[in-house]
């Protein structure tokens, strides 16, 4: 079955906006990660699509360096949750209010 | 599958130069090196770390010289994922003196809040190289990879001080903001990478001079327009331009002192390089506006210019109501960005190579400036904050003028530096990027500029005047000043004046030059 | 399009083969050779290491999380050897003749790795050591304690 391209591209648009909108409005700093992951993955989307559309392997590379690079930055951003929740006990950003905006 | 893959790969030479990458290759294994020696040395030896990353520093400084000295003309491998040039050789040596003078800084501070020495020696080392990839990428792979080896590494020095929840909370601002930059940015690059399919047939690039090339034949040019705004509202952030400029002055007051200094020159030198790189290189002044390119290379300039101007005024005005240093400092690194975008747009909107050259390298040598003095006051500021990063108000400040004069005499320095006073460093810079402005005739930008810096003078000079005409009421005791720190405020205050009356020497090195074997010939 | 022929599926029955005797092996060599000693700890219905019964609310010792950070980094790794093998005997071969150059390229990742896990574990990321099982038994007798108490109650009832 052949799909056309742009399917694939607004697919990948909307997810990446879900994940825009999501960042901005999620509390929990949980969703907002994954929301960025969401993010990540939707511009994954976008790579793939286009290289397979074009029979180039140059997309599929990026993809694979955007997920080590997303997997390097999962594991630093845990770490920094977990340094506030064992300092704080809440994840809910609008708690994060000690140095003010 | 073998044959798709043959069929991809046949025209495969592996442009393998590892010489042109020696600055980053010797960072890079010093990080790898500085971490074997914290991960197997006994507690009490791991001060050590630091003078071994500063070695790797002072040796990639020696590379790039090398390299500098050896000019033949602009380079590149890896099929075009790596450049040589002269913007690439000003921003690694402004990456690597930053470096250097963190470690100075931090050295004998991260002893005192019992901080794991070796792992902020590896990190700063890795973010170090990070930087340098973001000037050297040639490709837009290259470009995101050092941007993410960078800003991850920022992360968690950020967060260092685990146990003081600013600290957590300005690292965790910073991940959520960076990340959700970085994701912009990517999106940006995929766009770039669908719309540079030509009607030829040719498959889509993320080498950025082939970018160029393909504006006009691109196969979905409305894509390259969405693409090219996604990345300037990433490297937006990176920067610190102003409408995505929320994080900074959390980000900066939060983290601790030196790590603070570090972000506030680094990051944004390399975010510029990259920046510059990607529009100045990618999508070129074209002297057909009607044309994609045209329209593009208009659209993007007028951006700037616009982001400019706020940038300057947000950063100023914010900063005239901070009544923290190291907040008033994050709003003035925004106001120097907003100036650094002046020569940005210079670069931009000229085709003449002479004038391009020179505004290229009066930007590099604004954030070579930028980060001397800067680097300077932070240590200062280091110093006075004491253990815990407790004392950063103004209140902190007042009347110390003639009980510390030494420390209160050098941080009025940078200051007056910072406003742009004349024989100073900042004032050269300004000067030069406003020329380059000029040249290009952005005469009212840079009126607006020079307003800004008249507000700026406000919030400079007020910390000069709490320093010596306000009264204390508490008491004062004058912070031990350690060795490598004097080493630093010495290596500062030299640059500021060196770069404030002889700034030609280290301009025309930032310059675009003919290839050696011509100017012999 | 080439023809579909069971027999090149060999090598995949082959692996199954060799996982599930690896497996039985294992098993069977741990039955015939191990020693076993039965302690409180050991004997407690198993729930990934945390305590079967209890507030799920509770923390979980951070040693947790660091093993798991550190597996999705090694585990994502592996994206780049896959890739690498694949292509490997093609730019091997006589007409690329890459093979010194594929070959050390992935060599020097590896060894980057191997520095990260040498670290890891110098850290002591991986050390539940002495005071994880103290820890861990103490945890199990309080909870015997716990279930006496109330089995006491109960029959007080």
């Amino acid at each position: 079955m052949y799909v056309h391209l742009s399917w694939y591209l607004a697919l990948s648009a909307i997810l990446f906006t879900v994940g825009v909108v999501g960042v901005i409005i999620k509390r929990n700093i949980i969703s907002m990660f994954m929301c960025i992951e969401l993010m990540l993955n939707a511009v994954n989307l976008t790579f793939v699509a286009f290289s397979s559309s074009f029979r180039d392997v140059t997309g599929q590379l990026f993809v694979f360096i955007v997920m080590t690079v997303a997997a390097a930055e999962a594991a630093v951003g845990l770490g920094i949750i977990i340094a506030i929740f064992r300092n704080r006990e809440s994840l809910d950003v609008d708690e994060a209010n000690i140095l003010r905006l | 599958m073998n044959l798709s893959l043959a069929l991809q790969i046949q025209n495969v030479s592996p442009d393998v130069n590892l010489l042109l990458i020696l600055p980053e290759l010797i960072v890079c294994t010093a990080g790898v090196i500085v971490m074997m020696v914290d991960a197997f040395a006994r507690p009490r030896q791991r001060w050590m770390t630091g003078g071994l990353a500063l070695v790797g520093l002072v040796a990639a400084m020696a590379a790039s010289f090398w390299m500098w000295s050896g000019w033949a003309g602009p380079r590149e491998a890896f099929h075009g994922m790596i450049v040589l040039d002269e913007l690439r050789l000003g921003f690694t040596f402004i990456a690597l003196l930053v470096s250097a003078l963190t470690v100075l800084v931090s050295m004998v501070w991260v002893e005192g809040e019992n901080l794991p020495a070796g792992e902020f020696h590896s990190l700063l080392l890795f973010a170090t190289s990070g930087m340098m990839l973001m000037a050297s990428g040639g490709d837009l792979v290259i470009i995101f990879l050092g941007l993410e080896i960078l800003s991850i590494a920022t992360y968690v020095m950020a967060g260092f001080r685990r146990t003081d929840l600013r600290s957590n909370e300005s690292s965790l601002k910073y991940f959520i903001l960076g990340s959700f930059s970085s994701a912009f940015l990517l999106y940006g690059i995929a766009l770039v990478y669908g719309a540079t399919a030509t009607r030829t047939g040719l498959a889509g690039t993320t080498n950025i001079a082939e970018i160029a090339n393909r504006l006009d034949v691109s196969l979905y040019p409305p894509l390259l327009f969405a693409g090219a705004a996604m990345m300037l509202v990433g490297f937006g952030f990176k920067i610190a331009t102003a409408p995505f400029h929320v994080w900074t002055p959390d980000v900066y007051e939060g983290a601790p002192t030196p790590v603070t200094a570090f972000m506030a020159a680094g990051p944004k030198a390399a975010g510029f390089a990259s920046f510059l790189r990607v529009f100045v290189f990618g999508f070129p002044f074209v002297a057909t506006v009607a044309s994609v390119q045209g329209q593009i290379h208009a659209a993007w300039l007028g951006a700037l210019v616009v982001l400019a101007i706020i940038t300057m005024t947000i950063g100023n005005v914010g900063a005239i109501v901070q009544n923290n240093v190291k907040r008033m400092l994050a709003y003035s690194s925004i106001a120097h960005a907003g100036y650094a975008l002046v020569g940005f747009v210079a670069a931009g909107a000229t085709g003449d190579p002479v004038f391009k050259s020179e505004a290229l390298s009066s930007v590099a040598f604004y954030m070579l400036t930028y980060a001397v003095m800067n680097l300077g006051a932070f240590a200062v500021v280091t110093l006075i904050a004491r253990s815990g990063d407790r004392r950063t108000d103004f209140e902190d400040y007042n009347g110390i003028g003639f009980q510390s004069p030494g420390l209160a005499f050098t941080l009025s320095l940078f200051m007056l530096s910072l406003l742009g006073l004349p024989l100073t460093a900042g004032f050269m810079g300004k000067i030069m990027v406003f020329r380059a402005a000029l040249n290009a005739g952005y005469y009212s930008l840079v009126v607006i500029a020079v307003l800004n810096t008249a507000i700026s003078a406000y919030y400079y000079l007020r910390l000069i005047i709490v320093m010596f005409f306000r009264e204390r009421t508490t008491s004062w005791s004058a912070p031990r000043v350690p060795a490598s720190v004097i080493v630093v405020l010495i290596i500062t205050v030299l640059g500021v004046f060196y770069l404030g009356l002889f700034p030609n020497r280290v301009l025309d090195a930032f310059k675009t030059r003919p290839p050696a074997v011509m100017a012999t010939r | 399009m080439t023809r579909f022929d069971l027999r090149d599926y060999l090598p995949v029955l082959l692996m199954f083969v060799v996982a599930a005797g690896f497996a039985v092996t294992n098993i069977l060599l741990t039955q015939l050779v191990g020693q076993r000693k039965q302690t409180r700890t050991k004997l407690m219905p198993y729930e990934c290491g945390k305590d079967p019964v209890g507030s799920a609310r509770e923390r979980f010792s951070v040693k947790f999380y660091l093993i798991a950070m550190i597996f999705i980094l090694f585990d994502i790794e592996v994206i780049f050897l896959v890739p690498w093998a694949v292509v490997f005997k093609t730019l091997a071969g006589p007409e690329y003749g890459l093979r010194n150059l594929v070959y050390t390229e992935m060599m020097v990742f590896v060894i980057l790795l191997l520095a990260g896990y040498i670290y890891v574990v110098k850290k002591g990321a991986f050390d539940w050591g002495e005071r994880a099982r103290h820890e861990a038994e103490a945890e199990a007798r309080a909870l015997e304690d716990l279930r006496k108490k109330e089995l006491a109650a109960r029959r007080a009832a």
